[in-house]
């Protein structure tokens, strides 16, 4: 028999609902239902996460809906004054998703070239032994729990900032940026790794046939073959700059303001992450305050997933392609 | 080796479900960062006597400890204000009646790192500094240098007493940095030059610099007889007075005690009576 | 471009990358290194024989024999600087004299009373008390030699009235003897000067060697000891030689720091030559010793991490994590099992694949607002609980956090187990479901136990997700999983911004902080070596 015929042999029943409710030679009643309830109970489990995702969603929306419908939408997403808790209650997340963005970028600044950088080195200039012991290495930094990250962005950097620097003030976007910075890093490194290493050799080969230098190969060749894999990576990066909670919080300043001439990465600023964190603590449940929260919560979600979407869309590009290359 | 993983696991999560303690062992405290080294203190010279009892003490604010003596979530409620008119209706509409035990007394320091030149501001500079019109500590006859402004978080009650005696309800300006403690405030200002913030008058120590509030420097004898102008009493709120005898109620009148009173002296803070 | 330059520009983007990883594994040293040097100092470092009392009181550790023999030893040098500052003080400090005085009056007051004398006589020896006191009081309190001794001579005139023989009055008269030797000797003139830095001086003293043998222990534990670590004791003693203050420099400028040798405040007295006497006997009063503190991984703490250990940290870590698992394992591997073993990619699957990447995708901190709207508001007061944050409802926010890591692992394990596996199962006429049990599973075994590390090392090192479901900084031992409970992740946020006491003990911030480094990446150490070792033996190289 050739490998189709065994796989049909040999693979789990396609699909259980097209199967007529035949008993096949062997089979008993019981044994045909006990594996039919078996398949579903599994599925249900199975549809656990799904379950999370949707109740999730639900409980973030059932929570901010009733926020949504006292206060404008356009108002809160417009507005930079964050007041919550005056008398009259101003709810304007505008400086807060500045904040957010602000870091976010900064820490992209730094992390995409490093990492896109390393993933080369990774790939192509050295040895498989050598990569062995330096990959690990550098998935060490994604091991670092955040708290460590931000204990060290309050204790060591900001310190540094603040005395040696001569910064103003040690807790800025610059310093939540350059930590967010280094744990993005191993995911970009990682990702863009891997889809740097399924660019076919055939490609590099042909390449270097025609007398390019390494440097350029990467860059005219390598890179633009795997660009949706390194787009893919990141957006993955991103994701985890965005929805980062500890080290911003401990290491932003937490003033919930646009910085004053827009580029001054020295000023102290407030992220969606840390204005959640940061006030849950003291708002009462169900008042005006906590449900901003949950908005709040809502739109990071949705930033979130859309990310997470769009990274998806450009792995499964780089799969395709790469599928076609084999 | 692998099925005795899973059985040892499994017997934990059992042994943890059944180990369920009685409930009236246990004394809930939340509330304000104020006075959470107040109770604290009373809590480790509590389990000195009676150490089969768990006190817990939750520091996150005293808008918190008041939602939480609401919600009947808390024995204990330590407040550095006074409950606001809200709290209190709907405390009295879950059946919640707070009352108010006055513990100690408080004065809001204005605190500036150590090497700052400055040595008095009037309410109306510090007013304008939280604004934002003031930027500039050359402004004020010090150093150029940028004022960093430090303050709480909007549901501290020393927020709600900054507040009330010099913001007078203006909101602050927006690059005003937040913290959500006092020992925050105090390690941001200890390490910033160009650092304000205030604290209570417990955390007012050889690492920071207190400032004179219209001339007039806060301390014992200052704030105990009022005039210093942001001075504040520190509250517990229970829910009705607690029974004579009972935990709550030895808690609530340990202020009363010498101990007590040392405790209170020794945090910093000025004792409402002498001993 | 010619060939050699694109040939230079080759080299130096070569040198570009790897000073690239170099820079990459140069920032890994610079954020692991202070936090695991510095917390080693929590577990090894240079104790004194206040550590060692400060143990056996609060935890009842050490042998009492010992202890005592130490702080014989240690007493006698104590007691000579201690008595060097009562002299001192006799002469200078007015204030506690004059409460004493008083004290001496009311005692005599009370003495009088129960001596049943006649009306006329009790005022009139009450009154002559009175006087007396009132002279003292003038003497301490005044800066002129020639009315000091005026008053002195006037009370010393009753030494020996046989009214206040045998009674606490004669406290008086040995307080105007000692007054008069003290004052021969002292520049009067600064002597509010030498109160406030005397009492200074004792205030350092006393967080140096612990408060005075024979007085009231304070309340609160902190301050019942001295100096526990040497290297916290060498700083003190450094605050005690030399004296920090910030002086203005020009108007407007900020002040500069300057340090004065505090020994040059008591220029000419007896307390002058106590400086270099401490600083020469540090060692013997204090008695510095190696010490290597494993019990810090297991005792409790005390408010504000002040003393002790990270015992309960460790232990709700441990009991998150452990119970999290218990929720996640079979739920990842029943996924798995499914998503491998009986399905094809049909919209239903994509639906489900697509679920868990989104799950893997979602921010912590929305975990943590799920786990507070979910878990603890809703799930909880519908199974008949009060709805307070517990260990229970912060484990099960773990649960989903980490479900897509364990699924995503567990399924590549089943993948990744050899066709010939299940080809030859098959063929000895077992059924699937047999074929997954007895044979699939144990050879995935070892992947999904890397998945099963890799999400014990994610659970226990988030925060956020148990901020708001489980977590406290300050509360006693869990004992039961319905109360919430100290963790190490948020503990090591508390202590790095949250708490004035543990500015003060760096050491048990870092060590809280090196404790769960450590713990984090020796589990995901040991899934790489699992990882590696099974890739060799299912694929042979």
């Amino acid at each position: 028999m050739n490998d189709s015929q065994i796989n049909q042999v040999l693979s789990p029943t396609a699909d259980v609902r097209h199967q007529p409710l035949v008993l096949s030679y062997g089979q008993g009643l019981g044994n045909f239902l006990s594996l039919y309830i078996g398949r579903s109970i599994l599925f249900l489990i199975t549809c656990t996460s799904v379950l999370s995702v949707l109740l999730i969603f639900f409980f973030i929306i059932k929570e901010s809906l009733p926020f949504l419908q006292k206060f404008s939408l356009t108002e809160f997403l417009t507005n930079t004054g964050w007041y919550p808790q005056a008398e009259k209650p101003q709810f304007g997340a505008l400086a807060l998703v500045a904040g957010s963005f602000y870091v976010t970028i900064t820490a992209m600044v730094f992390a995409v070239p490093t990492g896109i950088l390393a993933a080369v080195f990774l790939s192509d200039i050295v040895s498989f032994r050598v990569q062995n012991i330096v990959k690990p290495v550098i998935e060490l930094l994604a091991a670092i729990p955040s708290v460590a990250y931000g204990f060290f962005a309050v204790m060591v950097l900001a310190p540094w900032m603040q005395n040696k620097a001569g910064f103003n003030t040690g807790v800025n976007a610059l310093n939540a940026g350059i930590v967010l910075a280094v744990m993005a890093l191993p995911t970009i490194v990682s990702v863009a790794q891997d889809s740097i290493s399924a660019v076919g050799r055939e490609l590099r080969e042909a390449s270097y046939g025609l007398g390019a230098t390494r440097m350029e190969t990467i860059f005219k060749v390598v890179i633009p073959a795997a660009h949706s894999g390194i787009i893919a990576a990141i957006i993955l990066g991103m994701m985890r700059a965005v929805g980062e909670t500890m080290v911003v919080w401990m290491a932003s300043g937490n003033a919930s303001q646009i910085p004053h001439p827009w580029w001054d990465l020295s000023q102290s600023i407030r992220t969606m992450t840390a204005t959640i964190a940061g006030d849950m603590g003291e708002t009462a449940k169900g008042s005006d305050h906590y449900r901003s929260l949950f908005t709040i919560g809502l739109f990071l979600l949705i930033m979130t997933l859309c990310l997470n979407l769009f990274s998806e869309y450009f792995l499964t590009q780089a799969a395709k392609k790469s599928g076609i290359r084999k | 080796m692998k099925k005795l993983i899973v059985c040892g696991l499994i017997m934990l999560s059992l042994v943890s479900v059944t180990k369920l303690v009685a409930a009236d062992k246990a004394l809930q405290i939340e509330g304000s960062t104020t006075v959470g080294p107040i109770a604290d203190a009373f809590t480790e010279a509590f389990n000195k006597t009676y150490p089969d009892i768990k006190i817990t003490v939750t520091k996150n604010g005293s808008g918190n400890g008041a939602a939480a003596l609401i919600d009947k979530r808390c024995d204990i409620a330590i407040m550095s204000r006074f409950m606001k008119l809200e709290e209190f209706t709907a405390a009295v509409d879950k059946g919640v009646m707070p009352v108010a035990h006055t513990i100690a007394m408080d004065g809001i320091c204005i605190i500036v790192h150590p090497s700052n030149p400055i040595t008095d501001l009037s309410t109306q500079q510090l007013h304008d500094i939280y604004i934002g019109k003031i930027k500039n500590w050359k402004e004020l006859g010090g150093p150029d240098m940028p004022i960093v402004v430090v303050s709480r978080d909007t549901s501290s009650g020393t927020y709600e007493t900054f507040d009330h005696f010099i913001m007078k309800k203006v909101k602050m300006n927006a690059s005003v940095e937040y913290v959500s403690s006092n020992p925050q405030v105090h390690a941001r200002v200890k390490t910033t030059p160009g650092a304000i913030g205030y604290v209570g008058v417990g955390f007012l120590d050889a690492e920071v610099k207190g400032l004179k509030v219209n001339g007039i420097m806060p301390s014992k004898e200052t704030i105990g007889n009022g005039t210093y102008s942001l001075s504040r009493p520190l509250f517990l709120f229970t829910n009705g007075f607690p029974e004579l005898g009972s935990l709550s109620y030895n808690f609530c009148t340990f202020y009363l005690s010498e101990k007590g009173q040392e405790i209170i002296t020794a945090k910093g803070f000025v004792p409402v009576t002498h001993y | 471009m010619k060939i050699i330059v694109r040939c230079i520009l080759d080299k130096i983007f070569t040198a570009i990358t790897w000073i690239t990883v170099f820079i990459i594994i140069v920032l890994l040293i610079i954020i692991l290194g202070p936090i695991l040097s510095k917390g080693t100092s929590a577990i090894v470092f240079k104790d004194t024989i206040e550590f060692r009392k400060m143990e056996s009181s609060i935890h009842n550790r050490g042998s009492e024999t010992q202890l005592a023999a130490q702080i014989t030893q240690t007493a006698s040098i104590r007691q000579a600087i201690y008595d060097t500052i009562e002299k001192f003080k006799r002469g200078v400090d007015t204030e506690s004299l004059t409460d004493q005085a008083r004290a001496i009056y009311r005692d005599f007051g009370l003495q009088l009373r129960y001596k049943g004398l006649g009306p006329q006589q009790y005022t009139e020896i009450r009154s002559l008390s009175k006087d007396i006191r009132d002279r003292l009081d003038t003497a301490f309190a005044s800066e002129d030699k020639s009315q000091i001794a005026e008053c002195l001579n006037f009370v010393m005139q009753y030494a020996d009235d046989p009214r206040f023989k045998g009674t606490s009055a004669e406290a008086f008269f040995k307080m105007a003897i000692d007054f008069k030797t003290a004052v021969e000797k002292i520049d009067l003139a600064k002597h509010y000067e030498y109160v406030k830095a005397v009492g200074e001086l004792e205030d350092l003293l006393t967080q140096l060697l612990g408060p005075r043998p024979g007085k009231a222990l304070p309340a609160t534990a902190m301050n019942q000891f001295g100096a526990t670590r040497w290297d916290l004791a060498e700083k003190l003693m450094d605050n005690l030689l030399w004296k920090e203050e910030w002086v203005a420099q020009k108007p407007g400028q900020p002040l500069v720091k300057i340090r004065t040798e505090r020994a040059k405040e008591f220029a000419g007295t007896e307390i002058e030559p106590l400086f270099g006497y401490i600083k020469d006997n540090l060692e013997k009063i204090l008695k510095p010793q190696w010490r290597f503190y494993w019990q810090y991984f297991i005792d409790n703490s005390t408010p504000g991490h002040y003393f002790g250990g990270i015992g309960p940290e460790i232990l709700g870590t441990l009991l998150l994590t452990l119970l999290s698992m218990v929720f996640v394992i079979p739920l990842g591997i029943i996924s798995a099992a499914y998503l491998t073993e009986c399905t094809t990619d049909n919209v239903v699957v994509r639906i489900i694949r697509m679920c868990i990447n989104s799950l893997a995708g979602v921010p912590s901190i929305i975990f943590g607002l799920f786990g507070l709207a979910f878990f603890v508001l809703f799930l909880l007061p519908f199974l008949g609980l009060p709805s307070k944050p517990c260990i229970l409802t912060a484990s099960l926010t773990l649960s989903i956090l980490t479900l897509p890591v364990m699924i995503r692992a567990s399924e590549e394990a089943i993948k990744a187990v050899p066709l010939t596996y299940k080809e030859a199962s098959l063929a000895m006429g077992a059924s699937n479901f047999k074929t997954f049990i007895s044979v699939t599973l144990p050879a995935a075994m070892p992947g999904i136990l890397t998945g099963v590390i890799l999400s014990l090392s994610r659970v226990a090192g988030e925060t956020a997700p148990i901020l708001f479901t489980g977590a406290v900084a300050l509360g006693p031992v869990p004992s039961s999983i319905f109360h919430s409970t100290r963790t190490l992740s948020y503990g090591s946020y508390d202590m790095a911004v949250g708490d004035r006491l543990a500015m003060m003990v760096p050491h048990n911030q870092y060590g809280m902080v090196a404790t769960l480094v450590i713990l984090v990446l020796c589990l995901n150490t040991s899934a790489i070596i699992l990882r590696s070792r099974l890739f060799k033996k299912l694929h042979g190289h």
